[in-house]
């Protein structure tokens, strides 16, 4: 088989009216129809939860699926800084087209214009949905919504709920969620991991789950699956992500044939908690908000061990207002996180690890007082010091960039369906709008944007058009038990390795492998390397891997055991993807792709393209396909934040 | 009205009914204190005073008022506690107060309300159905509950059981007077702490004021 | 790596049970190499990979975000719901607590109707059973009007927040002596009674909620605050207040049944 262009199904048209035309040109399910449906969504978190509940309003019958104990407990829950929305309530500029051209720009130009059009348009209903939930955003004296700027727009379209903007909408989300499992609507399955796709001549017909609670591994059938697995950040071990988020469930996908898009577009996030020591199991986040009043600096002298207030102002480096004069502290995500690298590797880090920059509050402090700082960042301060037990509004706060996001997953057409009919992924797991960087406050957008407000359209036309119920499927089909067994000889297996080292110490090599070359700098040497690590890795995995318990009842190590053998996996195709990709862009920063003053040079001529991967068994190459990106209503420019 | 009658057993209204009775209980207290401090007036002050109470029709009307608050109040707090200690079957190996929410009187109401349940059915044993001594003032005969009370309190167990059951219930009534008004549903931050000043300095004196009545009796039977 | 230096020794004494039948016992463990930078979490994670080396069952615990937000993390920790400190999960909480040589007791939250599943997980489905009864407002995808036509005071929008925090662990069902769940339900009951958005139907939803909640076998209440003490998110009891004031109008003027 041969590398293929795919067609990413996107309308004709102006792109203003794409959408809504589309809309008209879909075929609807008649409402008594609806009900004969059954949707399978694996997934709780923003995009599951808010699928799930509006598929149900509408009338198909749901199964919704979460790995956690309620779906209220999905990884959109720790999303603390805010969500985008042209609304432009404080009228300083912002429209539809702003959010729509900053969204594509802070993408790097590697994503598909009409979705993030869309995207934009519908960011607006998703502020009215939420508030009509009774989500909670902050509010004016007047009674108003109030906005802030966030992760360095030059608007203020950021809505926000304290530093607890996920938890209110995933909240919001799950409520409506409840409201219709109350009228039996939905269906919730807690507590189950899938761990097959069922495909039914060529289409996605149902999973398999384990119950994480008995061990059994059930069937569900479906006339369609929706993935909203979130994303896979874990494959570095450590991470912002909570540690049941996982790459599993698309991975399945994948290896039944669906295409994983730009694997290697990680974010790495630049304002966390640096690491602390060996048995750190992982990476606190603290909100980006914090940029809007910290100044970023490292002593100008390298190696420089003074405590931070014995270094004078003029010994002391503010590395990004230096480089970057208009922007300053607040340059994208990418571009901080580069700059601390190099610092750190230029040996001017800061700390006992000598792994951090300092994100220091004094000026702010002296210039709106402390109780103004309290009030906006009160929680996250108290959260730094509870977990690093210094106190920052006297010493500064020490910071490092962590793996936070990932902007690649299966790949998916206009529709949000992958090329497997009847597969579709929404949310952080497909690779649909955010390109190669993902801008502060767009990922809450996107999940509900695809859950609310696209896929009820989009899978009704699937299901007109393919009728699915006209060749209904049975639990005891050849193609379930296959893929029930294979799930069951798998689990066996892991169970009778008998080796010698735990899931742990798997992952956390792992990990390592992945944050020293397919990290924030990435160049084709290394790559290679850890390719070559990554296979060594999951060589010995399957031959000294211990597993205790069996499968019957609750086996932790059994569940984390399955998620590492994927992203063992995983992670081999984000390198390999990173060394095709011969360009640096947003998040991918390749040594080799650089401009004259060391940032991240595109490469427009040759990888103005999505890079959709195809499964070939896990020991082959997979074949690299690609879309190819036109922009007709943005210029490419070269991204610079000077 | 059927579907109210279902929720009077709910968990919320049946917390109601008991803070309802134990606000009317607690006004009780008041006016039997102030009636029993009488005493200090001597025999006849008090003895008059009783009378009066006792012969008013209306009496009967009253005191199966009273039972009714006080048999609501008992009966529910023994259901409560029963459904409470059913909720853990399983109890901790360890449990450690935060020392930042329950006191030891909110801790003990069960308990400090079975010491007042006991101590109530003797007191009406002894008072109300006890011995019958009579005296006559102004020609008018009538039960002398003064002699019976100072006969009594010259047994200093029984001064000291009563004192006992006095703390008790001010225990009893510093937590349930201001929890009363949080089962209701009133929480205001502005009055909160009012409110349990007030619960505080209502719970002293009802306790001091009951105890110092025996104190008072005991010495007295020393003339 | 910074004070590694000063590395713990703790007896650690667990509850260990195999699954909803079993009887269950503590176990005792010892376990070293405990640092003070670790959170308490990291120092199971470190017992587990001590305990698998020695092809032992690690200990069963729920945890996800370790970031004090996703409410999945519980335990009883020397008998306090998410240990010792104020307003903080157990997932938050640093080993710094501790000294070399203490003794800890760790042991699921424990009520009816929250039974252990194994070790120290528990089935915390009756809380969304409650959200299920009527923690929601009544409004499909679509409906809604422009976000700025409902205006809210800030105070009572900060109010709804205050409520509208509760992670739905359960530490206040577990560290109430009576088992209460009374304020988790009257977080969302609040939530939603303070917002315009909510009060359209806050007596159906207040009459359904403590209903369910008292269908699932949890206790009542006696105003005793300890939720709140142990309340990782400082949800206040007023709540509570708020919730018995919907609940008695409810139960006593509206036409619902
Ligand atoms: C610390 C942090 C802060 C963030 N802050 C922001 C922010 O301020 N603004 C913003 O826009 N974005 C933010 N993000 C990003 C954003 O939160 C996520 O991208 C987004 O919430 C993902 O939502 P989701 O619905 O796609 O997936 P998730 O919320 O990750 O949900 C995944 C769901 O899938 C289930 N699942 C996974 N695998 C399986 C399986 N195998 N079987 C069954 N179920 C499975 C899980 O149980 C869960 O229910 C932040 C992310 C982090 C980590
Ligand atoms: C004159 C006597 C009494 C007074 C004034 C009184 C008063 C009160 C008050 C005001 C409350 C608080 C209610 C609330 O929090 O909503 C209360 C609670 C309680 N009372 Fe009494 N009470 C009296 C007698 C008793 C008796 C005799 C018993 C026991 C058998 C009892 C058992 C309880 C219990 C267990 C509670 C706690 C119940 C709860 O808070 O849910 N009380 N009482
Ligand atoms: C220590 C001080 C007290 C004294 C001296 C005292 C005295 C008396 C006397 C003399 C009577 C008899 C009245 C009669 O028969 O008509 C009586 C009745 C009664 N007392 Fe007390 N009392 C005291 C405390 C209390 C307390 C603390 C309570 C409640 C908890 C209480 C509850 C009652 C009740 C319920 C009756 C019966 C009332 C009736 O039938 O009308 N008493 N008391
Ligand atoms: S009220 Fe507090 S303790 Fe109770 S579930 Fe919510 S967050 Fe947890
Ligand atoms: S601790 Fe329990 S008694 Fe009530 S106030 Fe809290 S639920
Ligand atoms: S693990 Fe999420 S709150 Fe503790």
């Amino acid at each position: 088989m041969s590398s293929k262009k795919l067609n990413g199904n996107v309308p004709e048209g102006p792109i203003q009216e794409i959408w809504d035309k589309h809309r008209f040109n879909m075929k609807l399910v008649n409402p008594s129809n609806k009900r004969k449906f059954k949707v399978i969504v694996v997934g709780t978190g923003l995009a599951g939860a808010s699928a799930s509940a509006t598929l149900a309003e509408l009338g198909y019958n749901v199964d919704a699926f979460c790995i956690q104990d309620s779906p209220r407990r999905a990884h959109s829950i720790a999303a603390q800084g805010g969500i985008n929305a042209a609304k432009n309530y404080p009228n300083d500029g912002d429209s539809v087209w702003r959010l729509f051209y900053d969204t594509v720009k802070g993408g790097d130009f590697r994503a598909r214009e009409a979705n993030v059009y869309r995207l934009a348009q519908v960011s607006n209903n998703i502020i009215d949905q939420c508030t009509a939930q009774g989500v909670p955003f902050a509010r004016d004296y007047g009674g108003t919504l109030s906005n802030r700027s966030f992760g360095g727009a030059q608007v203020s379209r950021t809505f926000y709920a304290r530093g607890q903007t996920g938890q209110q909408l995933l909240l919001g989300a799950y409520s409506a969620l409840m409201k219709e499992s109350h009228k039996g609507k939905v269906k919730i399955y807690t507590r189950r991991e899938m761990v097959e796709l069922v495909m039914v001549d060529g289409k996605a017909r149902g999973i398999i789950v384990r119950n994480v609670i008995t061990g059994e591994l059930e069937k569900y059938k479906a006339d369609a699956v929706l993935l909203c697995t979130g994303g896979y950040g874990n494959a570095y071990f450590l991470s912002t992500n909570a540690m049941a988020s996982n790459g599993s469930a698309a991975w399945k996908a994948y290896k039944k044939g669906a295409y994983f898009a730009n694997p290697c577009y990680t974010q790495i996030h630049p304002t966390c908690i640096p690491v602390h020591g060996e048995n750190q199991s992982k990476l606190t986040l603290m909100s980006e908000s914090l940029r809007n009043d910290g100044r970023v600096w490292v002593p100008k002298a390298k190696g420089d061990k003074r405590s931070p207030k014995d270094i004078p102002e003029d010994e002391r480096d503010y590395y990004l207002e230096r480089i970057y004069p208009s922007f300053g502290n607040l340059v994208p995500r990418d571009v901080a996180s580069r700059n601390a690298k190099n610092q750190v590797d230029d040996g001017k880090g800061v700390g006992a690890t000598g792994v951090a920059v300092y994100l220091d509050f004094k000026d702010a402090i002296e210039r709106d007082g402390l109780e103004t700082i309290k009030a906006k960042y009160g929680n996250l301060f108290d959260m730094y010091e509870s977990i690093t037990d210094e106190n920052p509004y006297v010493v500064p706060m020490r910071i490092y960039p962590a793996v936070h996001y990932t902007m690649g997953g299966l790949w998916v057409d206009y529709n949000l369906m992958s090329n497997v009919p009847g597969l579709f992924v929404l949310g952080e797991a497909n690779f649909s709008d955010h390109g190669a960087n993902r801008l502060g406050a767009s990922a809450l957008m996107q999940g509900l944007a695809d859950g609310y407000f696209v896929i009820p359209y989009t899978l009704g036309n699937y299901l007109a058009t393919e009728k699915p119920e006209e060749t209904p499927v049975d639990l005891d089909s050849p193609e379930f038990n296959e893929a029930y067994h294979s799930a069951q000889e798998r689990f066996q297996k892991l169970l009778s390795i008998g080796g010698n080292r735990s899931v742990d110490s798997f992952h956390k090599e792992l990990g390592q492998i992945m944050w020293e070359h397919v990290g924030m700098a990435r160049e084709e040497e290394g790559l290679k390397a850890g390719i070559e690590k990554i296979q060594k890795l999951r060589d010995e995995f399957w031959k000294n891997l211990r597993v205790t318990g069996t499968e019957v009842g609750v086996n932790i190590e059994l569940e984390k055991a399955n998620r590492v053998a994927d992203f063992l996996e995983l992670g081999e195709l984000m390198a390999r993807d990173a060394l095709e990709r011969r360009e640096s862009c947003g998040g991918h920063f390749r040594m080799e792709s650089q401009t004259e003053e060391n940032e991240a040079k595109r490469d427009d001529q040759n990888f103005a393209h999505v890079a959709a991967w195809e499964f070939q068994g896990v020991d082959n190459t997979p074949i690299r396909h690609t879309e190819e990106l036109t922009f007709e209503n943005v210029t490419l420019t070269q991204r610079s934040y000077k | 009205m059927s579907s109210l009658c279902k929720r009077l057993s709910s968990s919320v209204v049946k917390k109601q009914l008991m803070a309802i009775t134990g606000l009317l209980l607690c006004g009780f207290l008041v006016s039997h204190l102030i009636g029993n401090c009488l005493i200090y007036l001597g025999a006849e002050a008090f003895n008059s005073y009783a009378h009066a109470l006792i012969t008013n029709p209306l009496i009967y009307i009253a005191e199966a008022g009273l039972l009714a608050i006080f048999l609501t109040h008992i009966g529910l707090a023994i259901r409560l506690t029963i459904e409470n200690k059913k909720a853990r079957p399983v109890s901790y190996y360890m449990k450690t107060p935060t020392g930042r929410g329950a006191t030891f009187a909110s801790a003990t109401m069960p308990y400090t309300g079975m010491t007042i349940l006991v101590f109530l059915v003797f007191h009406i044993l002894h008072f109300k159905f006890g011995p019958v001594y009579t005296a006559s003032y102004n020609g008018v005969e009538m039960r002398d509950l003064y002699k019976l009370l100072i006969e009594y309190f010259q047994n200093p167990f029984a001064v000291a059981w009563y004192v006992i059951a006095m703390l008790a219930l001010g225990l009893h009534v510093s937590h349930g007077f201001a929890s009363a008004f949080q089962s209701i549903g009133f929480n205001h931050p502005k009055y909160n702490c009012a409110l349990k000043c007030l619960s505080k300095l209502y719970a002293v004196v009802i306790t001091l004021g009951f105890a110092a009545l025996p104190i008072y009796c005991f010495l007295q039977g020393g003339n | 790596m910074s004070h590694d230096n000063n590395l713990m020794t703790l007896n650690l004494k667990i509850w260990r049970q195999k699954n909803q039948d079993d009887k269950g016992q503590m176990v005792d463990y010892k376990l070293s190499g405990v640092s003070k930078d670790m959170s308490f979490l990291e120092m199971l994670d470190l017992l587990n990979e001590q305990l698998v080396n020695e092809s032992k069952e690690p200990v069963a615990f729920d945890h996800d975000c370790r970031e004090g937000i996703c409410g999945m993390c519980s335990l009883m920790i020397n008998g306090q719901a998410h240990g010792p400190r104020k307003n903080t999960t157990t997932c938050q909480l640093h080993m710094r607590e501790y000294k070399d040589g203490d003794t800890i007791v760790i042991e699921p939250f424990r009520a009816r109707a929250l039974p252990v599943h194994k070790d120290l997980i528990i089935d915390r489905s009756a809380f969304d059973e409650i959200i299920e009864a009527g923690g929601f407002v009544n409004v499909a995808t679509g409906n809604a009007q422009d976000a700025n036509s409902i205006l809210i005071p800030k105070l009572d929008s900060d109010l709804a927040m205050d409520a509208a925090s509760c992670i739905g662990c359960a530490a206040c069902v577990a560290s109430c002596n009576n088992a209460s769940a009374m304020l988790f339900v009257s977080a969302k009951i609040s939530q939603l009674a303070l917002l315009p958005q909510g009060k359209v139907e806050a007596e159906k939803r207040a009459l359904s909620m403590v209903d369910k909640m008292d269908e699932l076998g949890f206790g009542n209440c006696t105003n005793e605050a300890e939720c709140e003490a142990s309340c990782p998110k400082g949800i206040n009891i007023s709540n509570i207040a708020r919730m018995n004031l919907e609940y008695l109008k409810a139960a006593v003027a509206s036409k619902i049944d």
